[in-house]
C-alpha cells in the first residue's frame, strides 16, 4: 500500500465519512427527539427566544403514553410479526426445495423453470395490488391476516430461491454423494448432511424475508381495514393521521417503536443480513 | 447466475448418464419436478394467474363493490391515453426513476470506494449505513415528511440558519420542489443499497491485480476504467437494474411523502394506479395504468436475462 500522510486521510476520508453518516442518521435522530419533545415545544416558532431545535430540556414520554393508550398499537406489533413469521416460513419451504432443486438435479425443463422463477422476482406488488386485491375478496379472505400471509411469499420466494440456488451450489457435490453411497435417499442426505451445511445460507434468506415482509406497505395497506387487524407501517400511518392532523409525537413514537424489531433483528444479524442483501443480486 | 449453464446441463448430461443408471437418471427428473412444484405452483397461482386477471380487469368495467362487470374493449386505455394526468404520470416515473438512480451512483459509488479499505470500525460504519434500507420506509417517510413539514421543517431551519435560503421553502407543496422531495428521499433510502452491493464487488477485486497495473504506471483513473470496471460490471449491471426496478414501481415513499400532489406533479405509475382504481373504486382503469409498468419491466427482464446468458 502506498502509506497516506496523516492530514490527507482526514481531509479526503474521515472527515466527509463521518458528515455523511451524520446526515444518513439524522432523520432518525429527529424521530426519537421528536418522540419526546412535549407538544408545546413542538408546535413553536423556530425564531423563538429560548428555543432549543436539537435537543429538548423537558423529554416526556406522554406521546408513548398516548400512543398505547389511544390506537391499538400493540396489536399491530402482534399482527406484523405473526404475519411476517409465517410468510417467511412459507417461503423459506418452498424457496429450499426449489433452491436445492435447481442447483443439483438435473431434469427436463430445469434452466426454463430457473428463468421464469427469477424472472417473477422482478414482478413488483404494484403490477399485482389490483388484481391480488380482487381476488382476496372472491376467497373471502379480506381484512385476515391470510389475505398478507398468502401473498406475502410473491414476493419472498423467488428471493429464497435464489439465494439458496447460490449457497447450494457452494456445497461440494461430493458431500451429499457419499451419504447416497452409504444408502442415504435424497432427501436424507438433504436433511442430514446439505440443511446443517446450509444454515446460514437459510438464516440469510430468512432475516432477509423477515425484514421485507415487517417493511411491506402496499398490501397491508389495501388487503387490511379494521383498526386491530392492521399491521405497524400502516397502522401508524393511517390511524394516527386523523383527518389532515398529523400528531407527530405519536407519529413519531410509532415510527420509533414499530422500527425497533428490525433494527434488532438487524444489529444481531447485520453480516447475514449483508449476505442476503447481496446474495440477491448475485446469485 | 448460472441460468445459461443449467440449460446446457439438462440438454448435455443425460445422454451420457443415462446409459449407466438409467432408472436414477428417471427418478431425478421426476424428483426435481416434485421439489419444485410447491414454488413454482405458488408462483403460478399468486404472479401468474392475478397477472393474467388484471389484464382481463384492464378491459372490464369493474368497479370496487359490484360484483358483475363486462368487458368493454379498450374503452380503459383509450380513456388514459385521453388523460393529461396519466401522461404526466408516465414523465414522472421517468424523472423520478433515472433523477434517483443518477444521484444515487453519484453518491454510493465514492462511498463504496472509500469503504473499500481496511480501517478501524469498518463493520460499525457499513452497519449504520444500510439503516435507511432495513427501517419501514412507511415509517421513515413519515420522519421525512415531518422534515419538510410546512410550518416546522428542520431543514428549512438549517438552511436559513446556513443562510443558504433567505424564507421557509415549501418542499412538499411546490410543483418541481417536491419532486426533488420525493427523489432525496428515494435517494437517502437507495444509496445503502447501492453502496453496499457495489463495495461487494470491489472486496471481490482482488488488491493484487491492482497492485500490478499499479506498477505498470496505471494512474488512478485508468485502474477504474480497464482494472476495476470490467470485474466489477455484472454485480454493477443487475444492481443497477434491480434499483431501476424499485424505483420504478415505488408506491410506498410517493404516496406517503406527496399523494401525488401538487398538482399531480409527483404522481407515478403505483400512487396513480391506487387512486384510481382503489380510492375511486375504478378497478378496469386501475388496472389499465399498473399495466403499463409491464413493457418497461419486460424491456428489463429481457436485457438482464440476455446479459446473464453472456456472462
Amino acid at each position: 500500500m502506498v502509506i497516506e500522510r496523516a492530514w490527507k486521510k482526514w481531509v479526503f476520508f474521515y472527515i466527509p465519512l463521518t458528515l455523511f453518516i451524520i446526515g444518513t442518521l439524522f432523520p432518525f435522530y429527529w424521530m426519537v427527539i421528536t418522540a419526546i419533545r412535549p407538544d408545546a415545544e413542538l408546535y413553536r416558532s423556530w425564531r423563538a427566544v429560548n428555543n432549543t431545535p436539537f435537543w429538548t430540556l423537558h423529554p416526556t414520554f406522554e406521546h408513548f403514553r398516548d400512543l398505547f393508550a389511544k390506537t391499538t398499537f400493540p396489536y399491530w406489533l402482534w399482527n406484523t410479526f405473526f404475519i411476517a413469521v409465517i410468510s417467511t416460513a412459507i417461503s423459506l419451504f418452498c424457496g429450499l426445495l426449489a433452491g436445492y432443486a435447481l442447483a443439483r438435479l438435473k431434469f427436463p425443463l430445469a434452466g426454463m423453470l430457473g428463468t421464469s422463477i427469477f424472472v417473477t422476482y422482478l414482478v413488483p406488488p404494484t403490477l399485482l395490488f389490483i388484481p391480488l386485491a380482487d381476488i382476496i375478496r372472491n376467497f373471502q379472505l379480506g381484512n385476515t391476516p391470510w389475505a398478507l400471509i398468502l401473498t406475502y411469499p410473491t414476493f419472498l420466494i423467488p428471493f429464497c430461491t435464489w439465494l439458496l440456488m447460490g449457497y447450494f451450489k457452494t456445497i461440494p457435490k461430493e458431500l451429499e454423494e457419499c451419504a447416497r453411497i452409504d444408502g442415504a435417499t435424497r432427501f436424507g442426505a438433504m436433511a442430514r448432511i446439505i440443511f446443517p451445511i446450509a444454515v446460514p445460507g437459510i438464516l440469510s434468506a430468512g432475516i432477509f424475508a423477515f425484514t421485507l415482509s415487517w417493511n411491506e406497505f402496499i398490501y397491508a395497506l389495501v388487503f387490511l381495514s379494521s383498526p386491530e387487524r392492521k399491521t405497524v407501517p400502516v397502522g401508524v400511518v393511517s390511524e394516527m393521521i386523523r383527518g389532515d392532523i398529523y400528531f407527530w409525537g405519536q407519529l413519531m413514537a410509532g415510527a420509533l417503536l414499530g422500527s425497533v424489531p428490525v433494527a434488532l433483528v438487524y444489529s444481531f444479524f447485520v453480516e447475514y443480513y449483508v449476505t442476503g442483501l447481496t446474495g440477491s443480486v448475485k446469485g | 447466475m448460472a441460468n445459461g449453464q443449467n440449460v446446457e446441463a439438462a440438454v448435455a448430461v443425460p445422454a451420457t448418464r443415462v446409459a449407466v443408471r438409467g432408472s436414477w437418471a428417471a427418478r431425478e427428473g421426476v424428483q426435481g419436478f416434485l421439489w419444485i412444484g410447491p414454488a413454482f405452483l405458488y408462483l403460478a397461482f399468486f404472479i401468474a394467474y392475478p397477472f393474467i386477471m388484471s389484464i382481463y380487469l384492464s378491459l372490464s368495467n369493474a368497479r370496487v363493490g359490484s360484483t358483475e362487470y363486462h368487458f368493454v374493449g379498450l374503452q380503459n386505455y383509450q380513456r388514459l391515453f385521453a388523460d393529461p394526468t396519466f401522461w404526466q404520470t408516465v414523465r414522472n416515473s421517468f424523472v423520478f426513476t433515472f433523477g434517483s438512480e443518477i444521484i444515487r451512483l453519484l453518491i454510493g459509488l465514492p462511498l463504496a470506494f472509500s469503504l473499500n479499505r481496511t480501517f478501524k470500525g469498518k463493520r460499525v460504519v457499513q452497519g449504520l449505513i444500510l439503516i435507511p434500507f432495513v427501517i419501514p420506509i412507511a415509517l421513515s417517510s413519515l420522519a421525512w415528511k415531518w422534515m419538510f413539514d410546512s410550518l416546522y421543517s428542520v431543514i428549512n431551519w438549517m438552511l436559513m440558519r446556513v443562510g443558504l435560503i433567505d424564507y421557509p421553502w415549501q418542499w412538499l407543496g411546490e410543483p418541481g420542489l417536491a419532486m426533488w422531495s420525493v427523489i432525496i428521499m428515494n435517494v437517502w433510502r437507495g444509496f445503502p443499497f447501492s453502496a453496499v452491493i457495489l463495495l461487494a464487488a470491489l472486496t471481490a477485486v482482488p488488491q493484487e491485480i491492482i497492485e500490478a497495473a499499479k506498477i505498470d504506471g496505471a494512474g488512478p483513473l485508468r485502474r477504474f476504467h480497464y482494472v476495476v470496471v470490467p470485474m466489477i460490471r455484472p454485480i454493477l449491471f443487475v444492481g443497477l437494474l434491480y434499483s431501476i426496478v424499485f424505483s420504478f414501481t415505488d408506491f410506498s415513499s410517493v404516496w406517503l411523502l406527496t399523494q401525488g400532489g401538487p398538482y399531480n406533479t409527483t404522481h407515478v405509475f403505483g400512487t396513480y394506479a391506487y387512486n384510481i382504481g382503489i380510492n375511486a373504486g375504478d378497478i378496469g382503469q386501475g388496472a389499465a395504468i399498473t399495466l403499463f409498468i409491464f413493457p418497461f419491466l419486460a424491456a428489463i427482464v429481457i436485457v438482464m436475462l440476455r446479459f446473464l446468458r453472456r456472462e
